[in-house]
């Protein structure tokens, strides 16, 4: 069912603040999860179901959050991203806005590609497909 | 507030075989105590039950072993007479081991049964009592 | 003290929902803390029965084969204390479960006597999630047998299973 990137914004608004006790306003659209919100690992599986609830679509295993990236050598070397990596990266997560993780790919810092938007990025790309 | 994590808990027989660890829950009541504290010295012992209103949020992020501590931080966001909201945070070391929000409640038993007034003194005394083992601060007497 | 914070199951259908019973006695040492005076089961007690019920339910739900731990709150309020000699119930339903962890919403009641009336009340609402930490807590070390179903557990739960009938998932 399609659905405008207002709306989206508005619902995942809803389930960020309720997964992650936050006030209404904290909640922007360059708001980081971890970083900013204080999301921990329990609660990315948090939204996901939530997510799931509020839009009424599946999350696969690995289609928001991509696993196996960290653990190949040819992806990471010395706690950094490799162009494959990177290449890889994009392709598994064509919805989001990787130039700021592509300028400085330290591992450390791959949660801070979860912003706000790369969520409603990603719902929008369920919802309207 | 510092709560020292010991075999000598025996419920840790139980949580886990094989694996003691201190129970989430617990984690939390040393959190919800540490909050009601400050409630007390804020309040002045008003009220002999500080309850739980609601626990929002509560997180826990690593283990806590015998031989730990795990060290409360209560931050309050208000205390006004009858209610408080609080924002937690547990530490072992480095590592955070539990992050919540807390509300709670103050009750006087004496505000539902007038009769009851002298069981508020009570546990309020014990409160008083319990608060000075806390601060003491006297020297250790050394063994000769 | 045992860290056993429910006694007996009353309901229980894998993957589904689970109603467990607690009795609340004055034998509790830790009730005469809590409060002198005015003993009321602790809150945090309460959500601790909400999570070996419910632990326990999202465990079945695997076949016991994962480390079942509690991970978040996302919200417990309550409405009411409760006293020695009442009986609390724990209803807890499975929202979810995948590999990674399980989401469950509880609700509390108890049962009591009001003017001369057995009666069943709202104690409070529980919102809670676990992990099943094989595969979820990268570089957190633990054992690898499972501590959480344990034989001193399964042995427990065996006496429940037969009782209620209970069909494991083969």
């Amino acid at each position: 069912m399609p659905m405008t990137k207002d709306e989206v914004f508005a619902k995942v608004k809803e389930v960020l603040t309720t997964a992650l006790a936050v006030d209404d306003d904290e909640v922007t659209p360059e708001a980081r999860l971890s970083e900013d919100l204080g999301a921990e690992s329990i609660d990315y599986l948090d939204i996901t179901f939530q997510l799931e609830k509020a839009f009424g679509i599946k999350i696969p295993k690995g289609e928001l959050i991509p696993e196996n990236l960290f653990t190949n050598p040819e992806f990471v070397q010395n706690g950094k991203m490799t162009p494959a990596g990177l290449a890889e990266l994009k392709s598994k997560m064509s919805f989001a806005d990787l130039s700021k993780f592509e300028a400085d790919p330290d591992i450390n810092k791959f949660r801070d590609i979860f912003t706000v938007d790369t969520l409603v990025a990603y719902v929008m790309t369920k919802v309207n497909a | 507030m510092a709560k020292n994590v010991t075999m000598a808990e025996e419920y840790l027989g139980d949580h886990f075989p094989g694996f003691p660890v201190l129970p989430g829950v617990m984690m939390l009541e040393a959190a919800i105590q540490t909050a009601a504290w400050l409630v007390r010295q804020t309040t002045g012992f008003g009220h002999s039950l500080i309850v739980l209103k609601e626990a929002r949020g509560v997180r826990y992020g690593s283990f806590v072993a015998p031989g730990q501590t795990l060290t409360i931080t209560a931050d309050a966001v208000e205390i006004s007479a009858s209610r408080s909201d609080f924002k937690v945070k547990g530490m072992v070391g480095e590592s955070q081991a539990i992050t919540a929000r807390l509300e709670l409640v103050h009750l006087n038993l004496v505000d539902t049964d007038a009769a009851l007034s002298n069981i508020d003194t009570i546990a309020i005394t014990a409160q008083k009592e319990r608060w000075q083992t806390f601060t003491q601060r006297s020297a250790v007497p050394a063994l000769g | 003290m045992r860290w056993i914070w429910i006694d007996k199951f009353e309901k229980f259908e894998v993957n589904v929902a689970a109603v467990a019973l607690k009795n609340v006695s004055l034998a509790e040492d830790h009730l005469h803390d809590h409060f002198p005076g005015f003993p009321v089961m602790p809150a945090s007690l309460m959500i601790e029965g909400m999570a070996q019920t419910s632990g326990i339910l999202v465990g079945a739900a695997r076949e016991f084969k994962e480390k079942v731990i509690l991970a978040k709150i996302g919200k417990a309020s309550f409405v009411r204390l409760v006293r020695p000699g009442e009986q609390l119930v724990y209803a807890a339903k499975i929202v979810n479960v995948t590999e990674q962890g399980a989401a469950i919403e509880g609700t509390i009641t108890v049962r009591t006597m009001v003017a001369g009336q057995r009666v069943e009340l709202p104690v409070g609402q529980i919102d809670m999630m676990f992990s099943h930490i094989d595969n979820n807590m990268a570089g957190t070390k633990f054992p690898e047998f499972n501590f959480v179903f344990n034989s001193q557990f399964m042995d427990l739960f065996e006496t429940y299973r037969r009782e209620l009938n209970i069909e494991l998932p083969a």
